[in-house]
């Protein structure tokens, strides 16, 4: 004889699958941005160098190493968001580069510099830093999501 | 407890991976641009970059501290980038007016009587002031290569009690 299941049941179960379908969704444009944002800067390390620079934060050589390898930090978090592999661990990453670009962002309003954030396209147009900002406040939340609602062993969705 | 402890030392573990395989990439593949910024051989003249222009020409700011001692020293030519009627009931000691508004017709000038050699301190009326810091990149375009902006302007340097000049009313 066939059990039928309570509507209660249904509906907690559809909410759990949409739940999960939306951390995918998340995952995946999170991963994408940062991907996105990775391969300008891979593409002309000098550049986002002068970018770097122009934050006046760093030594001038750290400038160049900090150059070469954020962008492969972002390229390798992004692709893991994506495919879904050590997603914790990625969205980790992203939280604290995001915390770190906040700081540096709110240190050029603070200082009066007025500067190209460096973000995606080098080169490309400015943006206020306090847009920049708002957009990274977002990422930062968005990150902190996927690292607090993990997947539960067996759900393999996510 | 102790699981918590382990799904932060598995997350810790995993988050140092991710970025020593992501460092070792991008070193090795920018290893060319690393060993010219180590010995010094990187010509930055020479590269057309968006990124190094703007790195070029964006003023560095200076504090208090740092001013006086380009002040003392006699190293710097300091530069007033507000109006003349301010510059007139105060300014640096031996401080030369170029209100930013009438910049272009002052430049010339300028350039006539200081080499693009010279190190240039521009100041305007404190941090909320951005004309420093925009005559500043003007005359970085121009070809002045250290030039520096002191935020804190004629106000901070009036209240610490350093050397200012006033004409006669």
């Amino acid at each position: 004889m066939e059990r039928r299941r309570s509507p209660y049941r249904e509906r907690s179960a559809m909410m759990r699958n949409r739940k999960r379908y939306f951390r995918i969704l998340v995952r995946i444009v999170l991963g994408l941005v940062f991907i996105y944002a990775s391969i300008h800067k891979i593409r002309d390390p000098v550049a986002f160098a002068g970018a770097v620079a122009a934050y006046n934060i760093l030594p001038y050589g750290l400038n160049f190493l900090v150059a070469a390898i954020l962008p492969w930090v972002e390229l390798i978090s992004g692709l893991l968001l994506v495919i879904g592999y050590r997603v914790k661990a990625a969205a980790s990453i992203v939280i604290a580069m995001n915390l770190f670009f906040i700081v540096a962002l709110s240190s050029t309003i603070v200082r009066g510099l007025d500067i190209d954030c460096g973000c995606f396209k080098q080169g490309g147009g400015k943006t206020p830093a306090w847009e920049v900002i708002i957009r990274d406040v977002i990422f930062l939340v968005t990150a902190i999501f996927l690292v607090l609602n993990k997947q539960k062993p067996g759900k393999r969705l996510s | 407890m102790t699981n918590i402890m382990k799904d932060m030392k598995k997350l810790l573990l995993e988050m140092t991976v991710i970025i020593f395989v992501a460092s070792l990439i991008g070193i090795i593949l920018n290893h060319k641009m690393l060993l010219k910024v180590c010995s010094g051989r990187f010509d930055l003249s020479k590269i057309t970059s968006p990124g190094v222009q703007r790195m070029e020409k964006i003023p560095m700011p200076v504090g208090l501290l740092q001013a006086k001692e380009l002040f003392e020293r006699k190293e710097a030519v300091f530069v007033d980038a507000r109006d003349a009627s301010f510059f007139s009931r105060g300014h640096l000691k031996g401080a030369v007016l170029m209100p930013l508004g009438e910049s272009e017709l002052n430049l010339a000038r300028f350039m006539v009587k200081v080499p693009s050699s010279a190190t240039l301190v521009i100041y305007c009326n404190g941090y909320d002031c951005r004309d420093s810091m925009t005559l500043g990149a003007k005359l970085m375009e121009k070809g002045y290569r250290k030039v520096y902006v002191y935020e804190g302007g004629y106000p901070e340097w009036r209240d610490a009690g350093l050397p200012i000049e006033r004409e006669a009313p």
